[in-house]
């Protein structure tokens, strides 16, 4: 079986000495290419953490996060710059998420730029239509700054943004709990139309169970910085092994 | 679409024009601004002709003449017209505050971002550098500068009143460049691979950016009156009139009842400074979205 990540014994903790703060715990797990990944648990128990890890903006304690083939735990300089090509990242808030003194073109441009994708400014800007057009957005809205747009469209922008070095894994983390609830599922359709069309795996992080019962293919229950239970959607949420999972759903009056 | 499509700068105008004070210190502000692109011609003229300017010409027949329809704020002792030297000394006045901001500015800015941004052992280092720059008599240290560049005139009063006054600009910046550093588009940024001088300068300064233009507006005035301060005890400008100099010769005579000289330097002074804060804090309120509406 192939996997995309595999991640292995990760920890991560939080400052030293007495005040530390263990966030996550010897958690392993792996995510298949095109496959939709649940991440679910209450607030705190260090799922936003582990995203963070996986992407590495935050260091690991120890453990491994093997990506394709290589660790990429304790990658650095060049070789971490090479893992943002494969590994992107979108967040809760899509209000500060865009930088506000930056069209938001201009800021996709200037990834590429980074990068090196693309010849010139025009090869740029014409990759930045691609993707706007890619999660439904009309491509002259590029040039407008983030706080003329909605919620809905931000998280559209920023998805875009991700998307612009072609990653074959997007770390979603709550990318929908700041949206109204009709907006919530255009955005996940949006993922959905990523995921088929473009191979796209996610590590989705959420801890609405009725968004993972609809999106996710397999999910895992995190709970006090560990993964206390994982399976296939279904067989964890209509039969729930562990304890925490079945107060979990407890809590949702829908299942 | 949520059609608000007034930026910082562009709402920050609109509460601006509707403050008449501040429409008035900008008034002034620009008057003066004028004042020392024509002082500085009128230098360039005379130095390309290669005469003495009229401004610095003695002639010891009429010193001492008070205001008259000839000589609006009448003569120094020396018989040169005091208008003609006061707005010379805006140029040299102007010089100050821009030399010195050009050097200021940059050193607060680019320390303050480093300092916030990398945080740890790189903040605890600039903390204690400013911290140590603060703690020192400012206008002694100045005047220690000053002594030591060798002479030239006002590079000493540049350097000194430069290297010392960017202090509060680098306190402000990196407490902003903190607040920014934890905002979810520079972490977006750093997950994309930009790298920390491109998130600092291009990203986080702009957004700051407001906090360096106020500093200005309110640091210029008061390099105006180092200078003013340090002319008056004879280190800096040589031969070309500062407000400083005027105020200085001024002085020995105002007891003699030769009052329009240093009566309108300092007005003068007085009006410069008051126009800049004025309007610096305007700017600063305007700029403040949670001041408003
Ligand atoms: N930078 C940090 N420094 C210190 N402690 C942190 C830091 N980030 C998170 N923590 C702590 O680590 C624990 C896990 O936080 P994390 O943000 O990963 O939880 P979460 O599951 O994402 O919660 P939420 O659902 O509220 O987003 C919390 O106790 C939090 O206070
Ligand atoms: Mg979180």
């Amino acid at each position: 079986m192939d996997k995309l990540l595999s991640v292995e014994m990760l920890n991560v903790v939080y400052g030293k000495g007495k005040d530390s703060v263990h966030a996550v715990k010897d958690v392993t797990f792996y995510i298949k290419p095109g496959e939709i990944f649940g991440l679910v648990g209450e607030s705190g128990c260090g799922k936003s953490s582990l995203g963070k890890a996986v992407i590495r903006l935050t260091d690991p304690t120890s453990g491994t996060i093997d990506f394709n083939g290589t660790d990429v735990a304790s990658l650095k300089g060049k070789a971490l710059k090479t893992y943002r090509q494969e590994v992107q990242m979108v967040f809760q808030d899509p209000y500060g998420s865009l930088n506000p003194r930056m069209k938001v073109g201009s800021a996709i441009v200037d990834v590429l730029q980074v990068h090196k994708i693309g010849n010139n400014t025009m090869e740029r800007r014409a990759r930045v239509t691609e993707l706007f057009e890619a999660v439904g957005l009309e491509p002259d809205w590029a040039w407008r700054y983030p706080h003329e747009f909605s919620g809905g469209q931000r998280q559209r922008i920023c998805i875009a943004r991700a998307l612009a070095l072609n990653p074959d894994l997007l770390v979603a983390d709550e990318p929908v709990s700041a949206l109204d609830v009709s907006v919530q599922a255009e955005i996940l359709q949006l993922l959905e139309k990523l995921r088929a069309s473009r191979q796209l795996a996610f590590l989705f992080v959420s801890h609405d169970l009725a968004v993972v019962r609809n999106v996710c293919d397999r999910v895992a229950v995190m709970y006090n910085g560990e993964i206390v239970e994982m399976g296939n959607v279904a067989d964890v949420i209509d039969n729930p092994q562990h304890e925490y999972t079945r107060k979990l759903l407890e809590a949702v009056p829908s299942f | 679409m949520k059609n608000k499509s007034q930026s910082l700068w562009g709402d920050a105008w609109r509460r601006l024009k509707k403050n008449r004070l501040a429409m008035f210190c900008l008034g002034l502000v620009i008057f003066f601004t004028l004042l020392a692109v024509y002082g500085e011609i009128v230098y360039r003229y005379y130095e390309i002709k290669d005469v003495a300017s009229p401004y610095s010409l003695t002639n010891l027949d009429i010193a001492y003449e008070a205001p008259s329809s000839r000589h609006w704020m009448g003569t120094d002792g020396l018989g040169r017209d005091v208008m003609a030297r006061l707005v010379q000394g805006v140029r040299i006045a102007y010089k100050v505050g821009i030399i010195t901001s050009m050097i200021a500015i940059p050193i607060g800015v680019i320390l303050g971002c480093l300092a916030g941004f990398f945080g740890g052992k790189v903040d605890d280092f600039i903390v204690w550098l400013y911290s140590t720059f603060a703690s020192m008599p400012g206008l002694l240290f100045i005047l220690a500068i000053a002594m030591v560049v060798p002479d030239q005139g006002l590079l000493g009063v540049y350097l000194g009143i430069g290297l010392t006054t960017w202090v509060g600009l680098c306190r402000l910046v990196r407490g902003e460049v903190m607040k920014h550093k934890e905002q979810t588009y520079v972490q977006a940024a750093k997950a994309l691979g930009l790298g920390s001088g491109r998130i600092m300068f291009k990203h986080i300064l702009p957004n700051i950016s407001h906090v360096i233009i106020v500093t200005f507006s309110l640091r210029f005035p008061a390099a105006v009156g180092t200078e003013v301060i340090m002319s008056f005890l004879g280190i800096g400008v040589q031969g070309e009139p500062s407000w400083g100099l005027m105020i200085d010769s001024a002085r020995m005579r105002l007891w003699q009842g030769m009052w329009w000289e240093m009566t309108f330097v300092t007005i003068a002074l007085f009006l410069l400074v008051l126009a800049f804060n004025l309007l610096g804090d305007a700017l600063r309120d305007a700029l403040d979205p949670r001041l408003n509406d």
